[in-house]
């Protein structure tokens, strides 16, 4: 079958979208990130790669941030996955009951961001907060933590906030998946005498894998760029130890005004992201499910 | 292609930073009906204010019927990020207002304040304390509030106390003693926000009575290590220790602070003047004041108290509407105009001839003229970086690192961001 080439007309109205709001200003970061530009004035110095230069050897906190963005994504894709993943089991089938469970884990998604700061802010209160109060309440002081305010542990706490804020919304890709496995290879399974681990090993999960890319790709990312999060609870404290790149780049763009650094950080940062979502793509081989 | 989609992923989600950059939707509020009139944009940060602020605005335009004012209120945050940037076509902010310190030096730098310098409305305002809006000889901007940037505390109890304002580190102690043993908290300390960047201009004050001491950080004639950041440090160290400061301090919000303060479980607020009328509002039977922690000898003490002249007005230079937009800010500086703004809003001013009606305000109007006070220092660190360096030794201690260690590690970064 021919096919008329006026159809490529059709993609011209999305492409010029992408073209306009995504690939010029991706190649306008890329330009300013070789200029001392700070912003504002209409005039800039090209720096060659001295952004570049002074990012991978002369900021210490730049350096911290990846650290710390590196370990708040570990443990958000980490335990993300596990906990939508464990829940999706739980609601799988359709009752009344589970429907219900599936819109009240769903429920963290549709908050605002601030909102959800808000909450959390408050249980994670060292004197007011909710958290100490049911551990004191329950007879487990020694757990009580001063959660945002100690340096060691509060990027943690921020990671069981974006954890509660998102699983919700993986938990549904799940579902979808786990309901795609056809019923015919449980019930082979079955009397093949698998057992329950058998079971999920060798049907569920390799036909689960397509759904757990998703996941994991979309939980990287999204774990990357939690800014408001991290913004509105903690600022990128205490003592940067909560400061990942996102709040730094908006530091120094916003702050400290240039523009054309904040720029060479954001290219350094979309290549990590990349790296990463290609290795995990690589890793978990989505696209060939065996038997 | 499959390596593009990786990579568009990628790119995705860091143009989605640039996203979520992007904070509450501002306010709108103004006579977009007056279809004769001139209108100019007011911009600025300040929500609390907009309803005295909409009231003083159909004044004015009562007053000109020529001139209408559209009033658009950004969260500070936002304000901070974005601000600068409407100004630059010269169709928003017409007047606009501006932080003291790095965002002041930016909009100079990048040319957009208009120059006041002998407008008639300047004589209005206190000449000492507009200062801070001047640049090379030029008045840029006119600093409207004054705040105190030392920390608020119960005077009542301190009266049934029998406790006295300490004059020296040693007298603090002894009183913090007091409190301690009478079962009240010293000092709420809000470290989780805007603690460390308050209570650290009144804790360094007398440490570094140089007031050029941060532009000597800055360019490197004075460092971190030295013995008046270092024992600025010591003292934060100490307050941490002795329980002066409440414990998981790292981790009270103001809010929290606030409360145990209205709440009697502390004596002081480790924050400013601005809160004073918020802690009233949580209990009205609180007496307060003003009180900044003297860190050395009585004798060798040159400071009582931290000041700061903020929300700078200012014209656009990119503006149309520049005579109109003077108009507003002569109307603004009025004395009778300021009495207004400055009662229903709880602040002082520094337009000459206001009168304090509020109690608190006339109770506390005494540290204006009558109190030896300094320009907050923070707000004389220009570079953002640096001052981070420095809040950030703040937290390191108070997180437990030992001073020397924390200032060594935060004059790295000053080094590393030095310009």
């Amino acid at each position: 079958m021919r096919v008329s080439k006026s159809i490529y007309l059709f993609f011209l109205p999305g492409l010029l979208l992408y073209a306009i709001f995504f690939v010029y200003p991706t190649i306008s970061a890329l330009f300013y990130s070789f200029t001392d530009w700070d912003g504002l004035s209409s005039s800039f110095q090209f720096v060659g790669i001295a952004n570049y230069e002074r990012a991978f050897t002369g900021d210490t906190i730049f350096r911290k941030t990846i650290g710390n963005n590196l370990k708040f994504m570990l443990v958000v894709v980490v335990f993300q996955t596990l906990v939508a993943l464990a829940f999706a089991m739980i609601v799988l089938k359709n009752t009344k009951t589970t429907i219900f469970l599936r819109a009240l884990y769903f429920f963290p998604t549709i908050l605002s961001s601030v909102s959800v700061a808000f909450i959390w802010s408050f249980i994670y209160d060292p004197s007011l907060g909710i958290l100490n109060q049911v551990l004191e309440l329950v007879g487990l002081e020694f757990l009580t933590q001063n959660w945002l305010g100690n340096a060691d542990i509060a990027i943690y706490s921020l990671a069981v906030t974006q954890i509660w804020f998102h699983a919700g919304q993986m938990l549904i890709i799940f579902v979808a998946g786990l309901q795609a496995i056809p019923d015919e290879l449980y019930e082979v399974a079955k009397i093949e005498g698998a057992n329950k681990w058998q079971t999920f090993r060798s049907v569920t999960w390799p036909l689960l894998a397509p759904s757990a890319t998703i996941v994991v790709a979309y939980t990287t990312i999204q774990s990357f760029k939690a800014f408001d999060l991290v913004f509105a609870m903690t600022g990128g404290g205490p003592n940067n130890s909560t400061e990942i790149v996102a709040t730094y780049i908006f530091d120094i763009a916003f702050r400290s005004y240039q523009f054309g650094y904040a720029s060479a950080i954001s290219v350094i940062f979309m290549i990590i992201i990349a790296i990463i979502t290609f290795l995990q793509f690589k890793a978990l081989r989505s696209d060939r499910i065996s038997y | 292609m499959k390596k593009f989609a990786y990579l568009s992923s990628g790119v995705l989600a860091s143009s989605l930073l640039l996203a979520g950059c992007a904070g509450d939707s501002p306010s709108d509020t103004g006579n977009e009906g007056a279809e004769d009139s001139t209108q100019i944009s007011f911009i600025h940060w300040r929500g609390e204010d907009k309803a005295v602020l909409d009231d003083i605005i159909a004044q004015f335009e009562d007053e000109n019927p020529d001139i209408s004012v559209e009033m658009t209120i950004y969260p500070s945050e936002q304000y901070q990020a974005t601000g600068q940037r409407l100004l630059q076509d010269g169709s928003t902010g017409d007047v606009f207002t501006s932080f003291p310190g790095a965002q002041f030096e930016a909009i100079a730098s990048a040319g957009l304040f208009e120059d006041l310098s002998g407008e008639d409305f300047v004589s209005n305002f206190d000449q000492e304390l507009i200062s801070v809006g001047q640049k090379d000889g030029t008045q840029l901007a006119l600093p409207y509030q004054l705040v105190f940037n030392m920390p608020v505390y119960n005077k009542g109890m301190f009266e049934e106390l029998g406790l006295e304002v300490p004059k020296s580190w040693s007298e603090f102690q002894d009183m913090a003693d007091t409190l301690l043993e009478n079962g009240i908290t010293p000092i709420a300390f809000p470290g989780a926000d805007i603690g460390p960047n308050q209570f650290m201009n009144s804790m360094m004050m007398n440490n570094a009575p140089d007031e050029d001491v941060f532009e000597k950080l800055q360019n490197g004639e004075e460092s971190l290590t030295n013995e008046w950041w270092v024992k600025t440090l010591e003292d934060f160290q100490l307050l941490e220790q002795q329980g002066y400061i409440q414990a998981d301090a790292l981790g009270t919000t103001q809010d929290s602070a606030m409360a145990m303060v209205a709440n009697e479980e502390a004596a002081m607020l480790a924050t400013g003047s601005y809160h004073m009328s918020a802690l009233l509002d949580l209990n009205p039977d609180l007496q307060l004041d003003l009180m900044a922690p003297i860190t050395v000898e009585e004798s060798e003490a040159v400071y009582e108290g931290i000041n700061t002249a903020t929300f700078m007005l200012a014209v656009n230079s990119q503006s149309e509407k520049k005579e109109q937009a003077k108009e507003f800010i002569t109307f603004l500086s009025q004395p009778e105009i300021a009495s207004q703004y400055a009662n229903e809003t709880g602040q002082h001013l520094t337009v000459n001839d206001v009168e304090y009606e509020s109690e608190v305000l006339q109770n506390t109007a005494y540290w204006i003229d009558e109190r030896k006070t300094r320009f907050q220092p923070r707000f004389l660190i220009t570079n953002a970086q640096i001052e981070a360096a420095v809040l950030s030794s703040i937290e390191n201690v108070l997180g437990g690192a030992d001073p020397m260690t924390a200032a060594e590690e935060a004059q790295q970064l000053v080094e590393e961001n030095r310009e």
